[in-house]
């Protein structure tokens, strides 16, 4: 009788140690989804991250040329995907500023002579309009910009709008 | 041993609940940082649309109604206050104007006094949607009559 109950409960030890192994490998399996998950998830979040930024520079770019627009005194050539303004410098000489389009970067002029790109190389300017408004006592430019991220493989673009009068012209 | 095991887990699930909730906040943030650039210049566009619209004649902002919300159109090459709700891409603009008081005994701006014919208070604002909820960024400013 002492060896069939020695036996029986040996079984019985087995069967728990493989209920715990079990047990085992199924948080195992279950933790390493949720971490394999997690991981991908932040990928995606720091890349998401990373174009958000890219798109943001748009709020820079946007700023000079309205910067520019709003000190300059009159627009000498307006075409499209070109403004050039007729303004002063520091010491009060007159200088034209010229903000062009070119492939896909924004090419910033002073007297005619680059002084190089509004953009970095982490965005490209998909698309570059400027519109003259004239009113009675004043005029304006509208500028329309859309930025592209060189790191989204994906169309996604950001636009940036606004129309500046010109405080030279009063 | 399974105590061990169980606090382990929990420990490590914990933490990456907890970074991947980051990841997940820094996406929301750095996309409402870029919606809040681009809004920005769409507050500066309608401020300077109001501009516009008094450099061509005052009676364009003088006969706007306070009650009316005014939304900027650019179309032929300028701009007009049309009271036809439009939207800029996910971004609604509207412009609200305001009489203005002055004060008889300073010639301030005051709550109550003689109305003056020559200010007005401009409000513009931008909404866009963002997750469940709507976002908006207001501008308030007063603009004259400069060209008496």
């Amino acid at each position: 009788m002492t060896s069939i109950k020695t036996i029986r409960h040996k079984k019985n030890t087995s069967g728990y140690a493989m209920l715990e192994l079990l047990f085992y490998i199924s948080l195992f399996v279950f933790l390493s989804v949720v971490v394999v998950n997690s991981m991908i998830t932040m990928t995606r979040a720091l890349k998401e991250t990373a174009i958000e930024r890219d798109l943001a520079e748009g709020r820079e770019i946007m700023e000079k040329i309205s910067r520019a627009i709003r000190q300059a005194e009159s627009i000498n050539a307006l075409s499209g995907s070109s403004l050039e303004l007729n303004t002063k410098d520091e010491s009060g000489a007159d200088q034209t500023l010229k903000f062009s389009l070119l492939s896909s970067d924004i090419q910033f002029l002073a007297n005619d002579i680059l002084v190089g790109n509004l953009n970095s190389a982490d965005i490209e300017i998909t698309s570059l309009n400027f519109s003259q408004v004239v009113a009675q006592k004043s005029e304006a430019v509208r500028v329309a910009l859309t930025v592209h991220s060189s790191e989204d493989a994906s169309p996604r673009s950001a636009d940036f709008y606004d129309t500046v009068v010109l405080r030279g012209g009063y | 041993m399974l105590i061990e095991v169980v606090v382990f887990s929990a420990i490590v699930a914990l933490s990456v609940v907890a970074f991947t909730a980051v990841a997940q906040k820094s996406i929301y943030l750095s996309r409402q940082a870029l919606r809040g650039a681009q809004a920005a210049f769409l507050l500066e566009e309608g401020a300077e649309v109001a501009r516009l619209v008094r450099d061509e004649d005052w009676e364009n902002i003088a006969g706007l109604d306070a009650e009316t919300d005014y939304y900027p159109l650019f179309a032929d090459n300028a701009w007009t206050l049309s009271v036809s709700p439009s939207v800029v891409g996910i971004f609604t603009r509207k412009v609200n104007t305001e009489s203005v008081n002055r004060d008889p005994s300073n010639d301030d701006i005051a709550e109550t006094g003689t109305p003056d014919p020559g200010t007005r208070l401009i409000t513009v604002t931008v909404s866009w949607p963002e997750g469940e909820t709507i976002l908006s960024k207001t501008l308030s400013f007063y603009i004259m009559d400069i060209f008496i």
